[in-house]
Order: structure tokens, then sequence, then C-alpha cells
């Protein structure tokens, strides 16, 4: 059995990520900000590290598997936790790891989101993140500008950050393969959680308006779990064959908004 | 009420639902028009995915339907609107079933 290190472990996708692979009888190790084995606000640069470091403490023998889920939605009303945590708190973590993902050949599977397809990113913040990330304040000194009280900015950051870790995962993929670890992603619908089960009426009608084919007529989101069986999957030894792949799970949205992309 | 006016009719009340059950089961849908994104076409196969795709674009990219203009049993035209990108439409019932209903649409740039 492996040992995974699962980032937003406590909660939603995390954490029936981590039940699941604790049923296929692996050691999981949970990063959060609480309920967890490593507390850490990967948030901050500070608490990438302190996550790291305690990660090579516990396994210097290696990591079978990093998932990143660890985020925070464009309706939390800070731009900058959104960039801050999405973005760099993704990749500060895969690249902290990464040595301990290639002494046991391991794989990492990165959450990003199905909306990267529908044309909603500020591409200009995405291209900041993809190409310009040496400095993180001076991005977040950005988008500490703009109007974190606007639900379409906030989503239009959300979005460029989700747009981000599946581009800078496509980018990284092929010489981390070569070095022994798999690199991709699953991009989620939109999921049930503890948030939107108490969404104002106006949230729940642009929520409804990304229909889900799968979920046609029952007016419901995607399952945490139907999420977290492909994450589970895609670490696996099964999707071996599988590297630098976005997954959309969202019960067919993208490709309902989206007929004519095939590749 | 003929189908094409119908069509009209549900598109300008962005009833979603009811442009679905304009067409048959399996109806096709065919958009040709550009609409300010880098996809210029769109292809959708079965009443539902119909329902399902205007229910998303009548709220996220605001489509709307303006200076229509029936112009014979089977066609239309209009000003369409993609969250502000106007393009002069032709919309055409290539197809109609026995009961009436859309089998195959295509909305083209006039």
């Amino acid at each position: 059995m492996g040992v995974y290190a699962v980032t937003g472990g406590s909660s939603g996708i995390g954490g029936k990520t981590v039940e699941l692979l604790k049923k296929k009888g692996h050691e999981v190790i949970n990063i959060d900000l609480r309920n967890c084995d490593i507390e850490a606000n990967l948030a901050s640069p500070e608490g990438r590290q302190k996550a790291v470091d305690e990660l090579h403490q516990m396994h210097p023998e290696g990591l079978d598997g990093v998932i990143c889920c660890a985020g925070v939605s464009g309706a939390c009303g800070n731009l900058e936790l959104i960039v801050s945590l999405n973005f760099f708190g993704t990749v500060a973590i895969v690249k902290g790891t990464y040595d301990l993902l290639k002494k046991k050949g391991g794989t990492c599977v990165v959450t990003t989101s199905n909306t990267i397809s529908q044309g909603a990113a500020r591409m200009d913040i995405a291209d900041l993140l993809n190409n310009n990330n040496d400095n993180e304040q001076r991005i977040l000194n950005v988008v500490s500008s703009m109007d974190g009280t606007n639900l379409s900015v906030g989503n239009s950051i959300y979005v460029a950050t989700k747009y981000a870790v599946a581009r800078w995962m496509r980018r990284h993929s092929a010489s981390y393969a070569a070095n022994g670890v798999r690199l991709n992603a699953v991009a989620p619908g939109n999921v049930n959680t503890a948030m939107t089960a108490t969404m104002s009426a106006n949230a729940k009608t642009a929520l409804n308006a990304l229909p889900i084919p799968t979920k046609y007529g029952k007016e419901t989101l995607m399952d945490p779990e139907e999420i977290a069986s492909v994450i589970v999957f895609l670490g696996s030894h099964e999707a071996r064959g599988v590297n630098g792949n976005i997954m959309f799970v969202d019960g067919g949205t993208d490709a309902l908004l989206n007929t004519e992309k095939v590749y | 009420m003929k189908p094409i006016e119908r069509f009209i009719e549900v598109i300008e009340n962005k009833d979603f639902m009811a442009l679905g059950e304009l067409f048959t089961q399996d109806g096709h849908y065919c958009d040709y028009c550009a609409n300010g994104t880098a996809q210029h076409e769109y292809h959708l196969y079965g009443k539902e995915a119909i329902s399902m795709f205007f229910r998303n674009k009548f709220l996220f990219r605001q489509y709307a339907v303006m200076e229509t203009e029936v112009l014979n049993e089977r066609q239309a035209e209009f000003i369409a609107s993609f969250g502000g990108y106007y393009i002069m439409a032709i919309a055409t019932l290539q197809q109609i079933s026995e009961d009436g209903h859309i089998k195959r649409m295509t909305v083209r740039p006039k």
C-alpha cells in the first residue's frame, strides 16, 4: 500500500479523497488548517514550507502520491487568498514534494475546475501566474487593487487561478514523467458542499445555469465522491499511462458548452 | 402557430425548457454564428441538451434576439446578441417531423 499526501483533506472533495484512499488501505497524510495530520496555511509561503518540511520528516523514503485539493471559491471575497491558495499553494506543494515523489515513482493530481473552458478567466492574471510567478507579492498587489466584493471579479480571478494551475501542470508534465512522476488534473463541475447547501437564490440560479447533463432534471450538483473517485483512479497504478491530462469530471457540462472542442 | 414563429417566441422569452420541447427527442440545433468567443460553431443533439445549453447561454452569455422577422414557413431572421456581441442571423428549419417538431435547425450569419 502507498503513502499519499492530500491537501484540503478535511472536507469536500479532499475529504472524500482521503476516505477513499484509506478504504483502499493507503496511508494518508491530510494537510489542512485543522482536523488534520499537518496543520498548515497553504496560502502563505511559511505555511507551504512547513507542510513540505513535515512531509520530508515523516516520509523521507518518499511518497506515492500528492493530491492537491485545497482551495477557495471565487465567492470567498478575498482575491489575494484565491490567488495565494489556489495557485501558489498548489504549485509550491507539488514542487516541494517532487523529490519525495521521484523516490517512489509517485504521482500527483491537482484540482482545477471545469470553468477553465468557459471563457471567464482573467487571462492577464493567468498569464502573470504562469509566466511571472517568481514574485508572488507583486501579483497579489495587482489583484488586491480589484473589487473583491464583486462576485464576477472574484469568479474571473478564481477561474484564472484554476486555468493557471492546469497550464502549469501541462507545462511540467513531460519533464516530471521523464523523471518517473506523473502529473494530472481533475476539472470538477460544481460540487455539493456545505457552502452550496446554504447559498443564496441568485447563486443557486447561476449554478443551475451550468447544467450537469448526468443530473438532468434533478437541480442538483456533483457529489464530492464522484470527483474523489476519479482522483483516486488518476493516482493509482491503473492510470499509469495517463500523464498531462486534464480530466473533466463534471457530468458532461464541458461537452455540452463546448461541443466542437475535441482537443 | 407555425414552428418557426414558436421558435422566435420562446427564444425571445428566454424559455429554455419550451425551446427544447420544440425539438424532436434527437433534434439537431446547429449554430454557425460568431459569438465573441473562440468557438464559432455549436452542434447540439437532443432536446434536453438544447434546453440545458440555452439555460446557460441565456444567463451567462445574456444571449438574446432582437429585430426578429419571420421570413417564410421555414425561416426567420434576427439580430443575435451574445453578451453584447451582435450578429445578423438567419434561422432555418431544415427538417420537421410529422407532428411538427424540429428535427434539424441551422442558424447562420446573414
